[in-house]
């Protein structure tokens, strides 16, 4: 079977001495959840950015539907791919639904403006992302797990078959963490949506991902079922740290533990005993 | 949803904005040093009616010099909308990108040199300002590719050396000039509006006004490129077109305008703002109200300039700055609650 995302002998570099990725392969078959994880400058963004076509490979070839990522014009891979990038707040005020509605750029008519379908589209990513409730609110004035649902919304309203999103849930707390990995895997699971989510958060990728690619800071890589990527040898290997591995049911847990863990005997006694 | 733009609330905003804006320069060409009889101007009309003062006065110099206004305040505020949008940067204005001093130097050398030959009815000095205006943004824009890809903040350092750069020439020249021809360059950069060729209005605002459609058209695109390049690109707007007609266009209109006018400044700043305050950013209003309100806004600046110190008349670029910057203030005091950079 083919995937609909397909990356063969995959590398990269920002100048010609240095390397980020090297010769990596993967496929992403329609309609599953792909967390790619890793240390930080291991090159995950980087990879986003490839996927998307911002970056031109240095070798090796990426297929987004069978045909080269590089043969679609800007239009013909918005309307198959969506991304969703670390925010970026413009300086003049858009109000959450005209946020939204951009995604429909595209398909406007010719005066510039939107259909009525588009509207509907834009209702149902407004719905689905519960970001109706202030839908007429400035961007400015949400918070940024809110401007982060709104975000999500667009890529959404965007209606392709591809959504490639770039650490999704950094600077949010639980609640929204959670929120958007729900968010996401209900697009994947009712949409039939392929999503790719840049992460290192192992333990939601763990929970809510179906494959995983794991990148090492040293161009190594490893893909596979999220459940046998993650393991403790795997993660002190890419990340250098030690981990604790815990299950409940069939979620695993990790959990890191520092040079001052306490059964380390290292740690202080704050309270009087 | 309610509060959202539709096509049709905008055709009745911008309808009505007309409207104010004809109400406007009727109303200004009724004003002035001398009183005009409408009588005697209909009489004017007639063939075969001997010459009057009354009708001269409405239709040979205060009808050209109102629609110049027009033009100009229209061409200088949708400039400065998309300069703003492009940049993404509330401070930029038309002239950030080095047409200001472009124009001075294109100007200051027509008046030194002396040339008086005119060229489709223009005097030496609007047409070196027109060469010289576009001459400078391609070097901006040249310069701003060789620091990267397309970075705005090149392309605005670009700007900001070049301007500079042409500043200090502008001076050095000012200095080896004799002081008649100081006088014109000096009265030319303040910014004002003479009695121009009926020719070269109508081909004046035929650019300006096809600029500003042409710019309409790609307003979609400015919206999703107020969010950055990646993000406009993901949602399939084609960077590279919209960036090259949308500085194109803007750099073409403001050297019309500044051609036609000299600097005339603040407009550019102030007009966007104020639209963008009380009805939003989404370009496709942002762009054709803005158009209408800089064209009230210059109309009423220069009517303003003829009749303040009269006879004397005012530069109008000193009645701009005078009356754009307190304007200014009190919009943002009002709403500046509203708008997302201030915080």
């Amino acid at each position: 079977m083919s995937g609909i995302i397909e990356v063969e002998g995959l590398s990269f570099g920002y100048t010609p001495q240095s390397t980020v990725l090297k010769d990596i392969s993967f496929k992403v078959m329609p309609g599953t959840f792909l967390a790619i994880a890793g240390p930080n400058g291991a090159g995950k963004s980087t990879l986003l950015n490839l996927l998307c076509g911002m970056l031109s490979p240095r070798s090796g070839t990426i297929r987004v539907d069978a045909a080269p990522v590089e043969s679609y014009s800007t239009e013909a891979l918005a309307k198959k791919v969506a991304v969703v990038r670390q925010e970026f707040v413009p300086v003049f005020a858009f109000s959450v639904i005209d946020t939204v509605m951009m995604a429909r750029t595209l398909y406007y008519g010719p005066m510039g403006f939107e259909s009525k379908l588009d509207r509907e589209i834009v209702a149902e990513a407004l719905e689905a992302t519960d970001t109706a409730r202030f839908a007429l609110r400035s961007l400015a004035s949400l918070s940024a797990g809110e401007r982060q649902l709104v975000f999500i919304a667009r890529a959404l309203a965007q209606n392709t078959s591809i959504l490639l999103l770039d650490e999704p849930t950094s600077f949010l707390d639980l609640k929204h963490q959670v929120g958007i990995y729900d968010l996401l895997k209900a697009a994947q699971l009712q949409k039939g949506k392929t999503i790719v989510a840049v992460t290192h958060d192992i333990n939601l990728a763990a929970q809510y991902c179906d494959a995983t690619l794991l990148i090492g800071a040293d161009s190594s890589y490893q893909y596979g079922y999220a459940k046998d990527v993650f393991s403790v040898e795997q993660i002190k290997k890419v990340f250098g740290v030690k981990v604790f591995m815990g299950k409940i049911g069939q979620e695993k847990f990790f959990i890191p533990l520092g040079k001052f863990a306490k059964d380390g005997g290292q740690a202080a006694t704050p309270l009087e005993s | 949803m309610k509060g959202q733009l539709t096509a049709r609330k905008l055709v009745v905003r911008a309808a009505a904005g007309f409207a104010v804006l004809v109400v406007v320069m009727a109303v200004c060409l009724l004003m002035g040093t001398e009183r005009v009889s409408l009588k005697a101007v209909v009489d004017g009309i007639r063939p075969g009616v001997a010459v009057n003062p009354d009708y001269e006065i409405f239709v040979k110099v205060r009808l050209p010099r109102i629609f110049l206004a027009a033009i100009v305040g229209a061409a200088l505020a949708c400039s400065g909308v998309v300069c703003q949008a492009l940049l993404r940067n509330p401070l930029a204005d038309p002239y950030i990108l080095g047409i200001s001093s472009g124009a001075g130097l294109g100007a200051i050398i027509a008046v030194i040199s002396g040339l008086n030959r005119t060229f489709v009815g223009q005097s030496p000095i609007a047409v070196f300002a027109f060469v010289g205006a576009l001459g400078t943004v391609w070097l901006v824009w040249f310069l701003g590719r060789l620091t990267g890809k397309f970075h705005v903040t090149g392309l605005l350092l670009a700007g900001v050396v070049v301007n500079t750069f042409f500043s200090a020439l502008i001076m050095f020249l000012t200095l080896v000039a004799k002081s008649q021809q100081v006088y014109a360059t000096i009265f030319w950069l303040m910014g004002n509006m003479v009695e121009e060729d009926i020719i070269v209005l109508w081909i004046g605002a035929g650019c300006v006004i096809g600029g500003i459609v042409a710019l309409f058209y790609i307003a979609p695109q400015l919206n999703a490129l107020s969010f950055g390049e990646n993000d406009a690109r993901s949602m399939g707007v084609n960077i590279a077109r919209t960036q090259i007609i949308a500085f194109g266009v803007a750099a073409f209109i403001t050297a019309i305008a500044v051609s036609l006018s000299g600097l005339v400044g603040f407009v550019g700043l102030v007009v966007p703002h104020g639209v963008r305050i009380v009805f939003g950013p989404d370009h496709r209003q942002l762009l054709p109200l803005s158009g209408i309100i800089g064209a009230i806004f210059l109309v009423v600046a220069d009517t303003f300039a003829r009749i303040v110190v009269a006879p004397a008349q005012l530069p109008v670029g000193v009645v701009t700055a005078i009356v754009g910057g307190p304007f200014f203030l009190v919009l943002l005091i009002k709403y500046g609650r509203k708008v997302s950079w201030l915080k």
